[in-house]
């Protein structure tokens, strides 16, 4: 087989996907907007001790899609941020809930390191990608010939994330975001395994993002 | 030759695979932040001895190898940070007893107690870090004054690590960072040092 004809066939089978079906739902309960220089940053919630726990690629994922594109927003990095307002948002510490932040940001030194960075958005992202369901059975033989696979196999994952949007200035929630995505996976194999993989995290992510930024520009 | 070598590797890289994790052996980072905190206005020493310095946990987990943290290397940059983030001053004294005049206190902190947890045992996606630490409260002319012991705990999620060291590392600097947080917050809270701050600020604390 040509290298032209195999380079096509590889690239055939990348562009096949399984489907996804993605589903965002939007609480606004107070007004929203970002002028130049204000700033926004996408926390994880990471509670204490073991308890399910957001993705770190997810959040830097939902931070790096609001910081490019159109209408791109002022994003602070988490670790920068958490670097730059220890200790207040460490686990053990980080505000619960709304109430709890006003209280917090009254320390001096937390307010001024808040005002620098122009903060005026706080997300708390919550959830995960939880693989639901899988089913099928491969196969693969090695020989001193060659080698081959045959079956199929499929699995189903489901992202559920939520995420709440505190107003630094008023210490009041300005919304929630919630961003469900599920989608089936397929490998079939003959002789060669071809995956079909449902891209349902990275769906789940860019439909949070862009909803995000829509909420925070109004 | 060549060849042997090769498959030697590849046999013991198969056989790794087959039978689980080989332990890891880590160094925890020695980047802290520095607490936002209103500063106590009094100077202060702080005195690590050579245990603490050159802390190193080991541990033999049954069919799950040899596992090493060095905390040591960490510490001296972690109190520094800390100590900096709460008080107007700082320095480090090298011997608990004797007179300091220009500081009010002494921090003496130790390492009592690490304990560790990878997923295999606990069934869980986490690595875990317990960290139990005592200070030590000394006057600034060497009399103890009391102490006090603080457990950090520190977790991180394996599917966030590209591999077993990546993510015990992690876990430890979390407990770390949770050994500050938890100082910051308790600090002043603590009867001794509430006692203390009393006399050195004269009732102001």
């Amino acid at each position: 087989m040509k290298p032209a004809r195999i380079t096509s066939i590889l690239l055939a089978c990348a562009g096949l996907a399984g489907c996804v079906t993605a589903t965002v739902q939007e609480v606004r309960e107070t007004a929203t907007a970002m002028s130049t220089g204000d700033s926004i940053v996408v926390l994880g919630r990471r509670s204490q001790p073991t308890a399910a726990e957001t993705e770190l690629d997810f959040i830097s994922c939902v931070a790096d899609n609001m910081g490019r594109g159109q209408n791109a927003l002022n994003v602070v990095n988490e670790q920068r941020f958490l670097d730059a307002t220890f200790p207040w948002f460490e686990p053990r510490i980080a505000p619960l809930n709304h109430t709890e932040l006003p209280t917090i940001i009254k320390q001096a030194p937390l307010a001024a390191r808040l005002d620098e960075m122009g903060l005026k958005y706080l997300v708390w992202i919550e959830g995960s990608t939880q693989r639901i369901d899988s089913g099928g059975s491969l196969s693969c033989v090695v020989g001193p010939g060659g080698g081959g696979c045959f079956g199929f196999l499929s699995w189903e994952k489901d992202s559920s994330y939520e995420a709440s949007v505190w107003d630094v200035e008023t210490g009041q929630t300005a919304g929630k975001i919630s961003s469900e995505a599920t989608g089936m996976s397929y490998m079939p194999a003959v002789i060669v395994p071809i995956p079909l993989i449902a891209r349902v995290r990275s769906s789940a992510c860019s439909s949070l993002a862009n909803q995000l930024k829509s909420f925070v520009v109004n | 030759m060549l060849e042997r070598f090769a498959k030697c590797a590849l046999i013991s890289a198969l056989a790794l695979a087959a039978f689980g994790c080989a332990g890891a052996k880590v160094a925890v980072p020695t980047g802290f932040p520095v607490p936002q905190v209103s500063k106590v206005p009094l100077p202060v020493g702080l005195y690590l001895d050579e245990a603490l310095l050159s802390y190193v946990h080991r541990e033999s987990l049954e069919q799950r190898g040899d596992w090493e943290i060095e905390l040591g290397s960490a510490q001296q940059p972690m109190f520094d940070n800390l100590l900096s983030g709460l008080f107007i001053g700082h320095r480090r004294v090298l011997q608990l007893g004797g007179a300091h005049d220009d500081i009010a206190g002494v921090l003496a902190p130790s390492i009592e107690e690490l304990q560790f947890s990878i997923p295999e045992q606990t069934r869980s996606e986490y690595y875990e870090v317990w960290i139990r630490y005592r200070f030590e409260l000394h006057a600034n002319d060497g009399e103890k004054l009391g102490q006090w012991d603080l457990t950090a705990y520190g977790k991180a999620h394996q599917q966030n690590h590209a591999g077993a060291s990546a993510a015990l590392r992690s876990a430890a600097l979390v407990a770390c960072r949770d050994a500050m947080a938890f100082f910051t917050q308790q600090f002043g809270k603590v009867p001794v040092v509430q006692t203390w701050l009393s006399s050195e600020l004269g009732g102001s604390a």
